[in-house]
């Protein structure tokens, strides 16, 4: 039922600088039935900005803590580029404290996760982001 | 000041010299007389600072000993060395194990489509059709057990970004004992070698140490 909420064929970019992290969403996402060659990594912030800007993509699952630059700057550097702006960030991060989860909703994500998490979280999280996007509505 | 210094002058308890120069009607010789007293307080002012800091430079320099020769692992170096193999050996662990996930995922897959076409061709109480069903069974368990096997390797990431935390407080306690080793270096009369304005590198670090004996 959800799958077809969620565009299969989507492009998505999978930021955080640990290997291991990386690969682990990338398993979550071609279980949840997206397309295992579609999905790109970046080490950090500095790398997935030049590849955004380069490439089309329809959704960015990014970690907080990353070297050069971190997540929640490159957020912030999505929102403030025209051609960029209106693209999707799913946040995974081990950062729980209130104060982060607000800087996050207020630069503007779409969702965020508190590592650990599970297939079912990233599920949920994914369709909401794309539900509300279809319903016309913004970040939350 | 007027009012004072009569006061001052009959105190019994100042030494000799001062009652004398504070009743002294020449004025030019009571400030000179004042400026040695004063001179004679600061050097000894300065010569207790100049001994306290060769003290604490001597206490840095037996802690920067210490780190260096008694402790395990050998160094700060040795001790960050050892963070980061820690770090490495656990994410091979974490790839060797998603490795074997996602090279078990497509057999697994497969099982169950085979198994489910064998299905379609028995009969409901034959061996065969038993076999089938078991099969589907087990491989849709695998398929799930493998999902869950790759997520519990975010263990490593949680894991690894506090061996990054320790491994950046090890570096901030490295840099603060270098900074204290400069300063107490310049403050107990050693010369300021050129390479400890600024250190950035664990060769210059251990340069700058060993120029100061450590």
């Amino acid at each position: 039922m959800w799958r077809e909420a969620l565009d299969k064929n989507m492009k998505i970019l999978v930021v955080d600088d640990f290997s291991t992290m990386r690969r682990i969403v990338r398993n979550l996402l071609v279980e949840l039935g997206f397309s295992n060659p579609l999905i790109q990594e970046a080490d950090d912030g500095e790398n997935a900005i030049a590849m955004l800007r380069s490439q089309p993509f329809d959704l960015v699952v990014t970690d907080w803590n990353m070297p050069n630059m971190t997540g929640i700057d490159l957020l912030k550097a999505i929102r403030a580029e025209a051609s960029l702006k209106g693209l999707p960030v799913l946040m995974v991060t081990a950062e729980n404290n209130r104060d982060q989860i607000i800087a996050a909703a207020q630069a503007g994500v779409n969702g965020y996760i508190v590592k650990p998490f599970t297939a079912v979280t990233l599920k949920e999280k994914l369709t909401k982001i794309f539900e509300r996007i279809a319903a016309g509505g913004v970040a939350a | 000041m007027n009012a004072a210094a009569p006061a001052l002058a009959m105190d019994k308890d100042l030494p000799t010299e001062l009652r004398e120069l504070l009743n002294s009607p020449n004025g030019a010789e009571f400030e000179q007389a004042l400026d040695a007293i004063v001179r004679q307080r600061e050097q000894h002012m300065f010569r207790a600072l100049g001994q306290l800091a060769r003290d604490l430079h001597d206490a840095v320099r037996r802690l920067g000993t210490d780190l260096a020769q008694d402790g395990f692992p050998g160094n700060v170096a040795d001790a960050r060395q050892y963070l980061q193999d820690a770090l490495e050996m656990s994410a091979n662990a974490a790839h060797r194990t998603i490795d074997f996930a996602e090279r078990m995922r497509p057999q697994a897959e497969a099982l169950t489509i085979n198994a489910a076409e064998m299905l379609k061709w028995s009969q409901d109480n034959e061996p065969s059709a038993v076999l089938a069903r078991e099969s589907v069974m087990f491989a849709e368990g695998c398929r799930e057990g493998l999902a869950e096997l790759v997520v519990a390797q975010s263990w490593q990431d949680l894991t690894g970004q506090r061996i990054k935390k320790v491994d950046n407080f090890i570096g901030s306690v490295e840099s603060t004992l270098l900074e204290l080793v400069r300063l107490t270096g310049a403050l107990a009369g050693s010369d300021l070698p050129a390479s400890a304005a600024k250190v950035s590198s664990q060769e210059e670090a251990d340069r700058l140490l060993s120029e100061f004996g450590f």
